[in-house]
């Protein structure tokens, strides 16, 4: 099981996947992340990680670099 | 921080199951699902990882309970009658207590979920089953015919019978209920079709 301190979601504009083949390479070189998913079917594309170290900060500037939205869900 | 709460989380697999047999797959999705149970988008996707983590987890949850209700009290080395005997017990009990499970677990089964999920809840239960059907072909026991027509004969009648009873009446809105001397009369009826 998964330890629940470790997730982090947010809503993105990830849409397409055109759009998640551009995020797809930076998620997967971050060792950091152990695992990362984008939910394409949700209304808020949700992008969910798994890191021990990474904060919801240094993820969204990572997002944002990409010139994608990411804001936290609550 | 966040925490995982069991008794939020049936909740949600309560709210889930419902709603993938009044909405069907389609029509179901994570953020109703969330406002439904009262529950944050967000805590949803600490559970699951997106719609098809969910369905897949639940789907398969349904499946194991299912099959391992069917094989409570069963042996394979049962006599046939008393073998099939215990899996109209064991399904139409299962079936009665759970309407809700067994009506989404249909519309799972008929999915292009089927696969996956047949695959993580059943492997025990198949092999039992098939056991037993040796067997009773060895004792002779059982006519020798496919085992299509061996499913359709066997529990044909019994989940037609619980359908009734789930409506609670039959032809022309006639009340019906499922007793024990109905069960053992269509039971009976099977043993007859099935047997040299």
């Amino acid at each position: 099981m998964e330890n629940t301190q470790n997730i982090l979601v947010f809503a993105t504009n990830i849409r397409t996947n055109n759009d998640k083949q551009l995020i797809s390479q930076t998620l997967n070189e971050i060792s950091e992340i152990h695992q990362w998913n984008i939910d394409q079917e949700d209304i808020d594309c949700v992008l969910r990680i798994v890191s021990k170290t990474l904060s919801e900060e240094q993820i969204i500037n990572i997002v944002k670099r990409h010139n994608f939205n990411c804001t936290p869900l609550d | 921080m966040r925490t995982r709460d069991t008794n939020k989380e049936d909740v949600v697999k309560q709210k889930a199951i419902e709603m993938l047999v009044k909405y069907g797959i389609e029509g179901f999705g994570m953020n109703r699902l969330a406002k439904e149970s009262g529950v944050s988008v967000a805590t949803l996707y600490i559970y699951y990882t997106d719609k098809d983590d969910l369905i897949k987890k639940i789907g398969t949850e349904i499946g194991q309970a299912f099959f391992s209700e069917m094989i409570k009290d069963f042996s394979p080395t049962m006599s046939f009658k008393e073998g099939l005997r215990k899996q109209w017990e064991n399904r139409a009990r299962f079936a009665l207590k759970n309407p809700l499970k067994v009506a989404c677990w249909e519309a799972l089964s008929h999915s292009s979920y089927r696969d996956s999920l047949l695959e993580e809840s059943l492997a025990e239960f198949k092999s039992a089953m098939w056991h037993f059907i040796e067997n009773a072909f060895e004792r002779k026991e059982l006519l020798p015919i496919s085992i299509e027509v061996f499913w359709s004969v066997a529990y044909g009648p019994l989940y037609a019978l619980l359908r009734f009873e789930n409506e609670g009446k039959s032809f022309n809105g006639m009340p019906f209920k499922l007793t024990q001397e109905k069960m053992d009369e269509a039971f009976e009826l099977v043993i007859k079709a099935l047997t040299p």
